[in-house]
């Protein structure tokens, strides 16, 4: 059973100063399960994304990526380790175009460098065309392959969110962390998102998902994590938490101010 | 966190601790002639520390290295020299004339180049104020050519001797303009609604607006404040060193040096910079090799990028990545 | 389907088409160059294409620093210099020493050099970065002049060492000597096309993405596996050792060094080719160079075409520095992608013109039958 926990959380504690941002939150995440973070603004979802990615550092707590404690590494020593994430707003590369984008996204799982590139060995020839031929793939996922040469940031702003998904998806990741993905997509794009990301599950690809679209949440969730203040108040299927009394509190709470 | 900010303070007591004792050794071991170093080193020091402060002026506001300070002490050197020594006005009247000048040539400058570039990257500003400082340097080699010009000192030229030392009363002009510069920009800084506000405005944009103050004229005041700072300081430093096109070039790095040595943004830290990169310059001088005094500045300018980048009075931003 | 995405988006065959049109042209210049325009123009233009040549060779590795990765430096003439030095010292003071391995020694020496301030050096950010590259050059500059016994302190060398050398050695490959203005010409302007052969794989490669990413957003570029401190480290490197490759060059071709030429003067006009060029163009340090190589020269030759000009108006060195600080300005604030977008635009222009009319006289063939 522990060799299927590809994501383990493990009483993280996050305090800035005086505040604590997360207190003691722990879950874990199984892989080829879809497990959606919700909570209300502020409640420290972006932070503990943070965290898990290894641009913050914990003030308490541990995190396990399959297995072996990633707290104190590097960005890209854990995307090396397989969990990529997506961000809240767009950071698409600027004056590069959307297959050059996604080619990005395999930077991890690839190595050569100037000197093997400079003299355009055989091997990092081949290391190359499996680059493009993973970006590509991406972008044929997300429904971008026609549009492969257009600059990126000229991209509607939809196909822009496909697009950093496609980048992340090149990176072949164990698990995939998307922070608000369907932030700003209309019924329609949000739909289409949903079924991308059921398809990746099928493919056996992990989720963590933070999103504030409870339709999206509810839509492909298995498991759903809720968050408040920090702590976590709830976790269930999406059908349990809906009628969570906590849960309907925390969000009413917030509203009727 | 905690262990960073006992290490800066350790960091910061010791280098006062290490100034001190350089001082010391240099007066026990050298006696009058060390005393003299000092003193040469105060004198040059103020100079560095009026330069130094008009890098901050800028920076505080508008958080641009502007390589062209330099460059506006040199103007007003040299047109100080072409009004009152060449053109028979009197000094008060030139001095007034030539910062006046130099004042409208940085306010133009602002808007022409610097205030279009407001979305740019900070290279491509740094990269303008460069090609700025080489317009008006070749600018000065043009109309003036190549050779020093000499103006003549404020109240005359005679060497006072004090403790076996020798100082050109000039310097007192020097030491003078220092205290009064700094208290006035200081206050205008710190004590006014219109300093304030454009310091807040530097820290933060969005507040900016909330106080009142655009970035627009922040960078604007900012420039004519530097200008009228840096020309003026020119020309009460002329008599001392020498004017000529090129002077504006060390003068700029060592300015600079001394900013940064200070605290970028702190106008007491300008002049704490200032002086103390003076004392040890000579002091090194004496000691090694005088063509490796230029280096002083350098290896200064180096130590605190890389150990301390916010100086000794400066405070901690996001400097490194 | 399969073609349109991988040539437009990597374009990498029409770079190399371009490169072989280019090294034509160029590699053609010493037949076409005198009698005309050289002559007509009063401009030896071989001679200015070697000085550009050399510096090429920096300015491809700072293009690469500055306009793809996004970082400054204010002091490459210290790497320049490094190589110069590097190799005059090794070749004149022990005439065994075999030039072309005073170049090599001296690119490498500068390399190690940039990889040693560049490791502490690189962690600081814009401005700052910058300031520290210009004391760093400074320092070189300032030991240039005071290692006396070593450099020739302000003489130079070969006038100011001790060993009786009437000048640096001419560069010698395998007996052949590069002692003639042309032969030289030759050399480098191979070794920079090979220089643009390795820049365009490394661009158009997952490295030349990898810096442009972290150009662009360090953080995303981080969250992508880019190790930016390794990448802006080695590309430092990089632009460190071809430095020192143009300097021990220059070193060989003018036979006299010193450290009046490796100022920082010099090293703001290589920011000057770099961003008149084209920051973040692949051609960029190419067109930057013959540019602003030519311009100082065409200035000072002009008065020869106008007979009769006053004499305070020819004094070329005037309008040159005013000419530098006014294009840095300009081109920074209008044209940061330089001359060489405008030509690469020119170029594709040209290119579509050429097939429509080419489609068009098949169609009115294929009409015919």
């Amino acid at each position: 059973m522990v060799s299927q926990q590809i994501l383990g959380i493990e009483n993280i504690t996050m305090q800035f100063g005086g505040l604590a941002a997360l207190k003691d939150v722990s879950f874990s995440v199984e892989r080829g399960e879809i497990k959606a973070v919700i909570g209300p603004n502020g409640a420290g979802k972006t932070t503990l994304f943070d965290i898990l990615t290894g641009i913050l550092q914990p003030t308490a707590g541990n995190v396990l990526l399959k297995g072996e404690s990633v707290v104190g590494m590097r960005p890209d020593q854990i995307t090396a380790r397989g969990m990529i994430r997506t961000f809240q707003t767009i950071q698409l590369f600027e004056g590069m175009t959307v297959i050059e984008n996604a080619m990005v996204g395999c930077q991890s799982r690839t190595h050569y460098g100037f000197i093997a590139n400079g003299l355009r060995l055989p091997t990092a020839g081949r290391e190359e065309a499996r680059i493009l031929k993973t970006a590509r793939s991406a972008l044929e996922d997300v429904g971008l392959e026609t549009r492969a040469v257009e600059t990126g940031t000229n991209l509607p702003y939809g196909q822009q969110r496909m697009l950093e998904l496609a980048r992340a998806i090149s990176s072949e990741p164990d698990i995939l962390l998307l922070d608000e993905p369907a932030a700003g997509l209309n019924q329609y794009e949000t739909g289409e998102l949903s079924s991308i990301l059921t398809r990746f599950r099928d493919r056996g690809l992990t989720i963590l998902i933070v999103e504030h679209d409870m339709g999206l949440v509810m839509d492909i969730s298995d498991e759903v994590v809720v968050l408040d203040y920090g702590e976590i108040i709830a976790r269930g299927t999406p059908d349990d938490v809906q009628n969570d009394p906590k849960v309907i509190e925390a969000y009413l709470g917030i509203e009727a101010d | 966190m905690g262990r960073a900010d006992d290490r800066q303070r350790i960091l910061l007591i010791s280098s006062a601790i290490f100034i001190v004792l350089v001082v010391m050794l240099t007066l026990s071991l050298k006696g009058s002639t060390g005393f003299q170093w000092i003193l040469s080193g105060l004198t040059v020091g103020s100079i560095y520390a009026l330069i130094a402060m008009g890098f901050s002026v800028i920076y505080s506001s508008t958080r641009v290295i502007n390589f062209a300070q330099g460059e506006f002490s040199m103007l007003g050197g040299m047109l100080m020299y072409s009004i009152s020594v060449k053109g028979g006005v009197p000094p008060w009247l030139g001095f007034i004339l030539s910062v006046l000048i130099v004042t409208l040539i940085g306010a133009g400058l602002e808007r022409a180049a610097i205030h279009p570039l407001k979305e740019q990257s900070v290279i491509a500003v740094i990269i303008v104020t460069i090609g700025l400082a080489i317009f008006l340097r070749a600018l000065a080699k043009w109309i003036w050519g190549t050779d020093p010009v000499k103006i003549a000192a404020f109240s005359g030229e005679k060497a006072r001797v004090i403790w076996g030392a020798s100082i050109v009363p000039q310097s007192f002009w020097v030491f003078g303009f220092t205290v009064v510069a700094v208290v006035l920009v200081f206050m205008f800084f710190n004590r006014t609604l219109v300093g304030k506000g454009i310091r807040a405005a530097a820290m933060n944009k969005d507040a900016a607006s909330l106080v009142g103050v655009s970035s627009s004229t922040s960078s604007l005041l900012a420039w004519t404040i530097a200008a009228a700072l840096g020309a003026s300081a020119g020309i009460v430093i002329a008599p001392i060193n020498f004017a000529a096109y090129n002077v504006g070039i060390m003068l700029g790095l060592k300015g600079f040096t001394a900013a940064v040595l200070g605290g970028l943004g702190s106008f007491p830290g300008a002049v704490a910079g200032g002086l103390v990169l003076g004392v040890l310059e000579m002091i090194t001088a004496g000691v090694v090799p005088s063509g490796y005094k230029d280096a002083v500045a350098f290896v200064i300018l180096i130590l605190v990028l890389l150990i301390r980048p916010q100086g000794l009075l400066g405070k901690p931003e996001d400097v490194k990545v | 389907m399969d073609s349109k995405v991988e040539k437009p988006a990597l374009g990498e065959k029409r770079d190399y088409r371009n490169l072989l049109i280019l090294t034509i042209f160029i590699l053609l210049i010493p037949l076409w160059a005198s009698p005309l325009p050289g002559d007509v123009l009063h401009l030896d233009i071989v001679n200015i294409m070697v000085l550009a040549g050399v510096y090429a060779c920096a300015v491809i590795g700072l293009n690469l620093l500055v306009g793809y990765a996004g970082q400054i430096s204010l002091g490459h003439a210290a790497f320049f210099g490094v190589g110069a030095y590097t190799t005059a010292i090794l070749t004149c003071h022990y005439s065994w020493f075999p030039t072309w391995l005073g170049v090599l020694v001296g690119a490498a020496l500068a390399g190690v050099i940039g990889w040693l301030v560049g490791v502490p050096v690189l962690r600081l950010k814009g401005n700052y970065l910058a300031m520290a590259t210009l004391g760093l050059g400074e320092i070189a500059f300032i030991l240039f002049t005071q290692l006396k016994g070593l450099t020739g302190g302000t003489v130079g060398i070969p006038q100011g060492i001790k060993v009786k050398v009437g000048e640096i050695p001419a560069l010698s490959v395998f007996g052949f000597r590069f002692d003639t203005d042309i032969k030289f010409f030759f050399l480098v302007w191979a070794i920079v096309m090979l220089l643009m052969l390795l820049n365009i794989n490394v661009i158009r490669s997952r490295v030349g993405r990898g810096l442009r990413a972290l150009h662009s957003s360090e953080v995303a570029a981080e969250a992508m596996g880019v190790n930016t401190a390794r990448y802006k480290t080695q590309v430092f490197v990089l632009s460190a050792v071809l430095a020192g490759l143009g300097g021990a060059l220059f070193a060989h071709f003018e036979r006299y060094i010193s450290p009046e030429s490796f100022t920082f003067s010099l090293s703001i006009l290589f920011i000057t080719m770099v961003v008149v060029g084209g920051m973040g163009n692949l051609w960029g340090g190419v067109v930057g160079v013959i540019v602003l190589t030519f311009l100082p020269q065409v200035i000072q030759a002009m008065p020869q075409w106008i007979p009769g000009l006053p004499s305070n108006l020819t004094n070329f060195s005037n309008y040159t520095l005013v000419l530098y600080g006014i294009l840095l300005v300009i081109f920074m604030m209008f044209m940061p992608s330089g001359i060489a977008a405008g030509l690469s635009r020119g170029v594709y222009l040209g290119e579509k013109q050429f097939k429509r009319m080419r489609d068009r006289v098949r169609a009115r063939k294929y009409e015919g039958h």
